[in-house]
């Protein structure tokens, strides 16, 4: 009896195990280009994505012995049968998801008794064939200017793509406070660009305000041989407009220290031009207050001309006739290519009291002379 | 110029120099530190004393002018221990007052009482004409207290003695006992005397160096000083706001409370010198003559003076005298102290003996 329940048993595992070799399962993978799908005698390679705006992928399904070889156009989300599909011991493949140019997302329905789909990932470049990739880039010829000063803006597009780049077009957003366009504006390259190829623009702009100015990105717009549209951006970057170029002359006034009243010292003057342009005709003029009991030689000077970052350095004799607090004023009146400008610098000098250096004596030597006599006296009179 | 040598001697002596050298110097212990004496003359001060404290004591007098004559601690009143401390230093003090260099008067002042004054005087009187024949030497000489004790009484009547025989040129004396009405007590009345007699001299030697109205010269000064005894006085007066009058001045000059002695110049005075000072508007000509006259009515010789000299009327009198009955009295009075001295010692000595005969033929016992 015992056995009669056991050979029951197996009969229905075997019944059972045949019904299930019979069900269709599937297995979904997430493909890049050249990956393939091996199940059964079916090999299926991802050949490319067609149009990521369309949702069209191409897929190749083929057999050992040529029984089969099919490159099919495949719409996201719709079913695609071969050999009669799943259902008929066939293949039933459907792209759900085109993630990028390069990748997809593809569902595989099959016969259960077919054994497992596996994924083989392609070795080869993942680029797929006939792509453009353009890059842009924006450059300057100057990486500081001045206001009122030209700059050459060169814009350069490079195809490091594979196919051919078409409907090119650029978009850029220049600074326009900061900036008035002469000429070539805007850029403009040619439509289409092969692989390798590039193709620059140039147009020139003039500062016209000074500060910092972010340079934004220009963008470029493409579209493939798919019709796909693309685009790609430059980097911004950061541009410093100084103001207009011009001379600033810095006065320094070093004196050798306090003069003792009657002393005399010296007066270093230098004259520096601190600006980005040369100063001319220069004309230096002093005042003194008070202007009595205190005099200065040779502070009075001109110079023809002192170019940017130059320094001219000269002395004056300082003579201090009476004690006090006295100022120095420095004016320097000098030229620039338009205007002309005027620099003053203010020093003090300090003229000290007259030092009597032994007026104690005056003190002392009455008293010892008296206190001398008297001893003398005392000494008379000391009997 | 006059060379005047003004000598103190003994400690009294030196008082009145260092009086005369204060009052040289006006009186101002500031002036003796800052300017030297203003004397009329060239006067040279010389201080000589046996007490080396009596010579510490002086304030005004020059280190140099003072001489010490080494006799231990002064001669104790004693008149012998004085002049053979004289004799035993004759050469040094000679030799000090040589170095003052010329010499036209002289003046010794000293006490008659004390023991260094009264014993070197006479003995310095007699050293000085031997050696500067022409000089004239003039005495000043103090009396005592009367009631400072025998021993000062007998060495004053000694003492005035061998200085009349000194053959100076004439004595002024000075009394202490007539002069201490002045003051109440005996110190003050030492100062004031002392400075009495320090401007009474200072204003002589003034006179007889200025260019007088009429002239008195240092020759007239000893014929007045030559006169009667050869001992005379000196008597003075200052005039004031009050009474300016030269006339009163002189009746002043010459009264009896105005003198350093007590004398009745009317009755008494041999000769006389009256010194006139004073600015020119005071010194009435016919008041002064009148006075003069009056004067010499009854003195013989009056010299006069007159000095013309911004300020009221100061009159100097200085006058011999025929006769000092006050000097008789002090002789009288030495005398009694005399013998009442040697009395004393008689009967202490008497006493003595008697004492001593207590143990006459007496051995001692032991």
């Amino acid at each position: 009896m015992k056995l009669v329940y056991l050979a029951i048993f197996l009969l229905l595992v075997l019944c059972a195990h045949a019904q299930n070799d019979d069900e269709t399962i599937f297995d979904e993978f997430t493909l890049n280009i050249g990956d393939r799908i091996e199940i059964g005698n079916y090999r299926i390679l991802f050949i490319e994505v067609q149009s990521e705006k369309d949702g069209l992928a191409i897929l190749g399904v083929s057999k050992p012995g040529g029984t089969l070889d099919e490159q099919r156009v495949m719409l996201v989300n719709n079913a695609n049968t071969f050999d009669g599909g799943a259902e008929e011991g066939g293949l039933t493949i459907t792209v759900e998801e085109i993630f990028d140019d390069q990748t997809a997302k593809v569902r595989v329905e099959h016969k259960e008794n077919m054994g497992t789909a596996r994924k083989r990932v392609s070795e080869g470049p993942k680029i797929a064939k006939n792509v453009p990739n353009l890059i842009v880039k924006k450059n300057l010829d100057k990486g500081r200017l001045t206001v009122g000063e030209d700059v050459k803006v060169t814009v350069t597009v490079k195809n490091i793509g594979t196919g051919t780049a078409s409907s090119i077009q650029l978009e850029d957003l220049p600074p326009l406070s900061e900036f008035t366009f002469l000429a070539g504006y805007p850029p403009k390259i040619k439509d289409k660009l092969e692989p390798e190829e590039s193709d620059s623009a140039i147009y020139v702009m003039t500062a016209v305000n000074d500060g910092s100015v972010k340079v934004p990105s220009i963008q470029v717009k493409y579209k493939d041989s798919k019709e796909n549209q693309k685009s790609n951006n430059s980097a911004p970057f950061d541009l410093i407009i100084d103001p207009k170029s011009k001379p600033q002359l810095n006065i320094e006034m070093v004196p050798s220290g306090p003069l003792p009243a009657g002393g005399q010292g010296l007066l270093n003057i230098s004259i520096a031009n601190i600006g980005r342009a040369s100063a001319t005709k220069i004309k230096i003029e002093s005042d003194i207050e008070p202007s009595v009991g205190f005099e200065a030689i040779g502070l009075d000077k001109t110079f023809f001309e002192i170019p940017p970052g130059k320094i001219e350095s000269y002395s004056a004799q300082l003579i201090g006739k009476n004690s006090g607090n006295y100022t120095i004023i420095l004016r320097a009146a000098y030229s620039s290519s338009e205007e002309s400008m005027l620099s003053e610098m203010q020093t003090e000098i300090v003229v000290l009291e007259r030092e009597y250096k032994y007026l104690y004596l005056l003190l002392i030597i009455p008293i010892m002379a008296i206190a001398v006599w008297i001893l003398k006296r005392y000494r008379e009179y000391k009997y | 110029m006059l060379n005047v040598l003004m000598l103190g001697i003994g400690q009294c002596g030196n008082r009145i120099l260092d009086a005369i050298n204060k009052e040289a110097f006006g009186g101002s212990m500031i002036n003796k530190y800052c300017f030297g004496p203003k004397f009329p003359s060239r006067v040279d001060t010389l201080a000589i004393n046996t007490a080396i404290n009596d010579l510490k004591e002086l304030r005004f007098t020059l280190a140099k002018d003072r001489l010490h004559v080494p006799n231990l601690h002064g001669v104790g009143a004693n008149r012998y221990n004085g002049k053979q401390a004289f004799w035993d230093n004759r050469d040094m003090i000679m030799e000090e007052i040589e170095k003052r260099g010329d010499i036209d008067i002289t003046f010794v002042i000293t006490s008659t009482s004390g023991g260094t004054g009264s014993s070197f005087s006479p003995l310095l009187i007699q050293e000085l004409k031997r050696r500067y024949r022409k000089i004239c030497v003039i005495i000043v000489a103090v009396l005592p207290f009367r009631e400072e004790g025998a021993i000062y009484l007998q060495n004053a009547a000694f003492s005035i003695r061998e200085l009349m025989e000194a053959e100076a040129d004439g004595l002024i004396l000075v009394d202490n006992q007539y002069l201490k009405r002045y003051s109440g007590d005996i110190a003050s009345a030492y100062d004031k005397i002392n400075s009495m007699v320090a401007q009474r001299l200072l204003f002589l030697i003034d006179s007889l160096d200025s260019e007088m109205l009429m002239v008195t010269d240092l020759g007239d000064f000893k014929t007045v000083m030559s006169g009667g005894l050869c001992i005379g006085t000196i008597g003075f007066f200052q005039s004031d706001k009050k009474n300016p009058s030269v006339k009163s001045a002189i009746e002043n000059s010459l009264k009896p409370s105005n003198l350093l002695y007590p004398a009745n110049v009317y009755d008494d005075a041999a000769r006389a010198m009256v010194i006139i000072q004073g600015s020119k508007e005071y010194l009435e000509v016919d008041e002064i003559t009148k006075e003069i006259e009056r004067l010499s009515a009854s003195a013989g010789q009056v010299f006069k003076g007159l000095v013309v000299k911004r300020g009221y009327p100061k009159v100097l009198s200085v006058f011999t005298l025929a006769s000092v009955p006050e000097l008789e009295s002090l002789y009288a009075q030495a005398a009694r102290a005399i013998q009442d001295e040697k009395d004393r010692k008689k009967r202490a000595k008497k006493q003595l003996t008697d004492a001593f005969a207590h143990i006459e033929d007496m051995d001692e016992i032991y």
